[in-house]
């Protein structure tokens, strides 16, 4: 049976079956591992890693950076990093699986392009920062807290899609 | 008794291939519900997609269902679960800024990098401005640490910070979930179609 | 047919999936609670108790000492004051107060040696022994009859009847032999030449540092 890519590339599995698959791996990943999943983290790693081999003595100094970097190791060498490198790895099989592969910015039409890479990379800066304050995104922190019933887990949840709902009018034009 | 890798059931050493086996599943789950779709993301703040707390809510669910039984079954040690720290602020202000950047940008990170993956250019973009993020609270440490490090509450649980009984806070969380995914369904129904 | 059957039941399937899921989830509330064990379970311990290895007896560990046999550790339960006064070459003093406190869990919680636990007798011995089960310890002994019991046996073992069985003979020239070992002249034997008394050379027990259990850190 031949596949239809591109009537199938937006047909993506029942959430309730991929919300079922999601809970099985972050249970298994409590089972071998006792931590959750993360994503941020990765990213945090990757901009300690830049900033400790661009200016190393500007690295140790700052309060921030020095928690994570140690003389024997690099800081790219976490569980994190390699989790997020499995991300990659694991959508872009299944993206390649379902003919979504390509190089595209996806936009509502009633904005520009420009105006989407705008509001990305201010919305990357915001969730960045944000990420960073609650010690965890929404996979980290949110997903993997609440697994555990983690007070701050469900406190971020909330926050997150609370104020997401709340200032979602101002930003319509963008999606809708 | 897990967890297998802090107990030493399995070597450390395979800590690291675990992890890239756990990512790639994690990847491809998220990749196959839609999270890789900026707009379908978005949709869960304006009703015509619900699929965000759908999966959501229904993983957490499982995860949680599944590890109380698997605690029940001694299978796995609750207690040596790592339990994300609360900081009440932190959690409350980096949340609300999450949220804007969220609805904004149309990702979080774990589906950012899903859609970095499938060549999503607006999803690069995101991803570097998460890591500009990163570096503007790494220079300003000093200003963000009092957030950061203040109003720390522990590892707490919300058995510790309420007092109720796990089971029956899992059995009236279950209850909701279903009942907010039903709603879901019915406010999707009155929104107009979008096609993304 | 089947397949309008099939149509019916897929209607449902939301339902019937929300059903499972309170199903399951009431089941958590429902289900008997029972207190968790810390430690080994009761059955364990019971078989750990009647095991014959629980005990060594003075001339199996006169035995290894004399043939320098690496595979053990003595743990000295007494007091410090007793353990001063006399015991035996290279134990180790853990007063049975000290039991649980973390310096000492490397010796004891390990899996690189035998540990003996001694006393005067086998009482505190024993307690040591039960406690450190309880925990899943590994490789536990008692000496049994303690240091009284290694006096009389080794250090000044009786000497046979005439019409005791010739085993026993055997077991007091090797007693005999050990007390010499361990520093007993005989006269008869200073007659014939001085007692060579071997320096045991003390045994250096490196603590093992149990791997921590790893630091379980999450972090996005």
């Amino acid at each position: 049976m031949k596949i239809d890519t591109q009537k199938n590339s937006h047909m993506y599995w029942n959430p309730y079956f991929g919300g079922f698959l999601l809970g099985i791996i972050i249970l298994f990943t409590f089972y071998m591992t006792g931590r959750g999943l993360g994503a941020s983290g990765a990213m945090k790693s990757g901009v300690v890693a830049l900033v400790d081999t661009v200016t190393p003595s500007h690295a140790e100094k700052n309060a921030y950076y020095s928690k994570f970097i140690s003389e024997d190791d690099s800081p790219l060498n976490t569980w994190l990093v390699f989790e997020a490198i499995g991300v990659l790895i694991g959508a872009f099989l299944s993206g390649g699986l379902s003919g979504r592969i390509g190089w595209r910015t996806q936009h509502s039409p009633k904005i520009t392009r420009k105006r989407r890479l705008v509001f990305a990379l201010g919305g990357g800066i915001l969730f960045g920062l944000g990420a960073q304050i609650a010690r965890g995104c929404t996979s980290g922190a949110a997903l993997s807290g609440m697994a555990v019933l983690s007070t701050g887990g469900f406190i971020t949840m909330f926050a997150i899609f609370g104020t997401g709902f709340l200032v979602a009018y101002f930003f319509r034009k963008n999606w809708i | 008794m897990g967890p297998l890798i802090p107990n030493g059931v399995i070597p450390y050493e395979w800590n690291s291939i675990i992890a890239i086996l756990i990512g790639i599943a994690f990847g491809f789950v998220l990749e196959a519900s839609g999270f890789s779709s900026s707009r379908k993301l978005a949709g869960v703040f304006y009703g015509y997609d619900f699929a965000v707390l759908k999966v959501f809510f229904t993983a957490a669910l499982v995860s949680l269902i599944g590890i109380l039984y698997m605690d029940y079954l001694g299978y796995v040690d609750i207690s040596q679960l790592y339990v994300h720290p609360t900081y009440l602020w932190g959690a409350i202000i980096g949340g609300a800024i999450m949220g804007v950047g969220f609805v904004a940008g149309g990702f979080c990170p774990g589906t950012s990098l899903c859609a970095v993956a499938i060549g999503k250019i607006d999803a690069i973009i995101y991803v570097i401005g998460i890591m500009i993020g990163i570096f503007i609270f790494s220079e300003l440490y000093f200003i963000f640490q009092p957030i950061y490090d203040g109003s720390f509450l522990g590892n707490i649980t919300l058995m510790d910070s309420f007092g109720v009984n796990r089971y029956w806070f899992v059995f009236i969380f279950t209850i909701i979930a279903i009942v907010v995914f039903v709603i879901a369904d019915i406010i999707r129904k009155k929104q107009k179609k979008i096609f993304y | 047919m089947v397949n309008r059957k099939l149509a019916k039941v897929l209607k449902f399937r939301y339902t019937i999936l929300a059903a499972i899921l309170v199903l399951l989830a009431a089941g958590l509330v429902l289900l008997p609670k029972y207190e968790k064990h810390e430690g080994i379970n009761p059955e364990e311990l019971l078989s750990n108790v009647i095991s014959p290895e629980r005990y060594i007896t003075s001339d199996e560990l006169a035995h290894k000492i004399i043939n320098q046999d690496p595979s053990f550790l003595l743990i000295d339960v007494r007091d410090e004051e007793n353990f001063k006064k006399y015991s035996l070459p290279n134990a180790i003093n853990i007063p049975l107060k000290n039991l649980l406190k973390e310096d000492f869990e490397g010796y004891i919680n390990q899996s690189q040696f035998d540990v003996v636990f001694l006393s005067n007798d086998n009482l505190y011995a024993d307690q040591a022994w039960v406690l450190c089960n309880r925990l899943g310890y590994k490789n536990l002994h008692v000496l049994k009859g303690g240091i009284n019991n290694w006096f009389n046996t080794i250090i000044n073992p009786a000497k046979p009847n005439e019409n005791m069985a010739s085993i026993d003979f055997q077991l007091y020239s090797n007693r005999k032999a050990a007390s010499m070992f361990f520093g007993v002249a005989y006269p008869e034997q200073v007659k014939k030449k001085p007692v060579v008394v071997k320096k045991v050379t003390p045994r250096k027990v490196v603590p093992i540092k149990k791997k921590k259990k790893l630091p379980v850190e999450g972090g996005c």
